[in-house]
């Protein structure tokens, strides 16, 4: 990558000079293209489902991978009794649902899913999604208005941003996890209709929400909370209830979110909430009922996933043990992990953008598959590799992704001097 | 282009952007968040402003600024040095 080309990011061409909308900008193609190698590295092709070891499409032919990316956190996309019932759905009820949700797209398939989660979520109602960005974006713009003000935790997820763009509302950010910056903020727009958002487990951090606090700070200013347990639902929590469950907060949690993709490993997303409030949203989340409803397929796999959760919480507690041993023994090679706590461990490179590309580059050649991250995703400062571990990762197969970030990370890091005295 | 015309177009950005705000009352010490401005309001500002000076400075430049007088300094810099940006 060039030095110009290293310069700039993608915070760079979002608002474009070309004279038709239908242009890109020129300056953005031609980045686009000196940086083609670095970013060879995004939209990657598996030749088989999500694992803890894949098979990548290269140049050439295929490649083994050992894939810490995935959001399958409970390693259940292979799931026998999941594809069965998905199977069986697309039996009984055909490829798609044929209709919006409110006018003809629900089947027993979905009533039951609806239940199912509202049990699993403890409240009342429940409002399924065919999308889990598109059901925080309607959420979001469906509950706050011009003239509302947004406190909106710094790395919140960009749907529910988006979604608050389209409502109207103003956002005022405040500082990640700082209840004090949260007094703050909600302090400095005292006397409008206020509403929190955060995250339950941050996706570029691994970082739970600070629930106790913040919440102690929201009920002090008598302000209510949504959180987005798109990455902790199913894996948080004793029955998997997610963060909120985690910390013992549901009766004081106004929203729970969560979708259906990630530890699920189907697709959509659903808003839990008190009967009044999802009947509510049910007419003013535009991204419900002016779109179809999520096909029995994907809604039977979801209902069996909850099944299998039941029984199979050996995932959950697995889930947790690799997470805390992938994560120590990358400390203990003086590598920086940020704030994570949780199965989802930031590999920390820092400013050196053009050395994160490199090194992803040089990571897969050697078999392991993890996610670059840059700016602004991350703070410039903050460049790094998101990796993930699931259940279904043996102890041999994380030693070995171990031994590959020792061999090709660590030395290029210390020759920088951007690796920490080793621990131990 | 002066340095005060520079700033004339970014407090303009700003008032668009920060509501109540009258650009002639703006401070080039403070930074755009004393204003009111979060994030993405400050991307904002910034593209408006290069876009109608016709200068492009990359993002990764403009985070080491602290206060307005920084950005209205170096987007004045680029201006007049037929806007290209100084290697290291
Ligand atoms: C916090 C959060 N909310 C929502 C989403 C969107 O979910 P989905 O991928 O199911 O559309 C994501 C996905 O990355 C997320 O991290």
């Amino acid at each position: 990558m060039s030095w110009e080309a290293s310069q700039f990011s993608l915070a760079d061409f979002y608002y474009s000079d070309s004279d038709s909308p239908l242009t890109p900008p020129a300056d953005y193609v031609a980045w686009r293209r000196d940086t083609a190698w670095a970013t060879s590295l995004y939209e990657p092709v598996l030749c088989d489902p999500a694992g803890p070891i894949n098979r990548l499409r290269t140049a050439t032919g295929e490649q083994r991978v050992i894939n810490m990316t995935s959001y399958g956190y409970l390693g259940l996309v292979r799931h026998p009794k999941v594809i069965a019932a998905a199977k069986q759905a697309l039996d009984d009820y055909g490829t798609g649902a044929c209709g919006s949700p409110i006018l003809s797209g629900k089947s027993t398939l979905y009533q039951a899913l609806e239940i199912k989660l509202s049990a699993l979520t403890g409240y009342p109602a429940v409002l399924l999604f065919n999308s889990g960005f598109g059901g925080a974006l309607g959420c979001a713009a469906g509950l706050m208005r011009k003239g509302d003000v947004a406190v909106v935790d710094a790395r919140a997820h960009i749907s529910m941003v988006d979604g608050l763009k389209v409502g109207g509302a103003k956002i005022a950010f405040f500082e990640h996890n700082s209840a004090r910056a949260l007094d703050e903020v909600l302090s400095a727009h005292n006397g409008a209709r206020r509403l929190i958002f955060v995250d339950g487990l941050y996706s570029m951090d691994g970082d739970l929400a600070d629930l106790p606090a913040l919440i102690a700070v929201a009920e002090s200013h008598g302000v209510g909370i949504l959180v987005d347990e798109a990455h902790s639902f199913l894996c948080c929590g004793n029955t998997g209830g997610g963060v909120v469950e985690h910390f013992g907060m549901r009766a004081k949690v106004g929203v729970q979110y969560g979708t259906l993709s990630k530890a699920f490993s189907c697709g959509g997303g659903f808003a839990a909430a008190s009967t009044d409030l999802i009947d509510y949203l049910r007419f003013y989340a535009n991204t419900y009922g002016f779109t179809c409803a999520m096909p029995p397929s994907v809604v039977a796999a979801a209902s069996a996933v909850i099944d299998v959760m039941q029984t199979e919480t050996w995932r959950r507690a697995q889930l947790w043990e690799n997470a805390a041993y992938f994560r120590t023994q990358l400390q203990s090679l003086g590598i920086n992990t940020g704030e994570s706590t949780s199965y989802v461990v930031p590999i920390v490179v820092g400013e050196n953008r053009a050395l994160l590309y490199q090194l992803g580059h040089q990571l897969r050649e050697h078999g392991l598959f993890v996610t670059p991250v840059d700016y602004p995703t991350v703070a410039l400062d903050q460049a790094r590799f998101r990796a993930s571990v699931t259940a279904l990762h043996t102890r041999a197969l994380l030693d070995q992704a171990l031994q590959i970030i020792e061999d090709v990370f660590v030395p290029a890091m210390r020759e920088k001097g951007l690796l920490r005295a080793r621990a131990m | 282009m002066t340095r005060e015309e520079v700033l004339a177009v970014v407090a303009r950005h700003l008032a668009s952007s920060v509501d109540g705000l009258d650009p002639k009352t703006i401070d080039p010490m403070r930074s755009m968040k004393d204003y009111g401005a979060n994030s993405l309001d400050i991307v904002e500002v910034v593209s408006g402003a290069m876009r109608e000076l016709k200068v492009k400075v990359p993002r990764t430049e403009l985070n080491k600024l602290t206060n307005l007088d920084g950005l209205v300094g170096l987007l004045y810099d680029i201006k007049s040095n037929t806007g290209e940006l100084a290697k290291p």
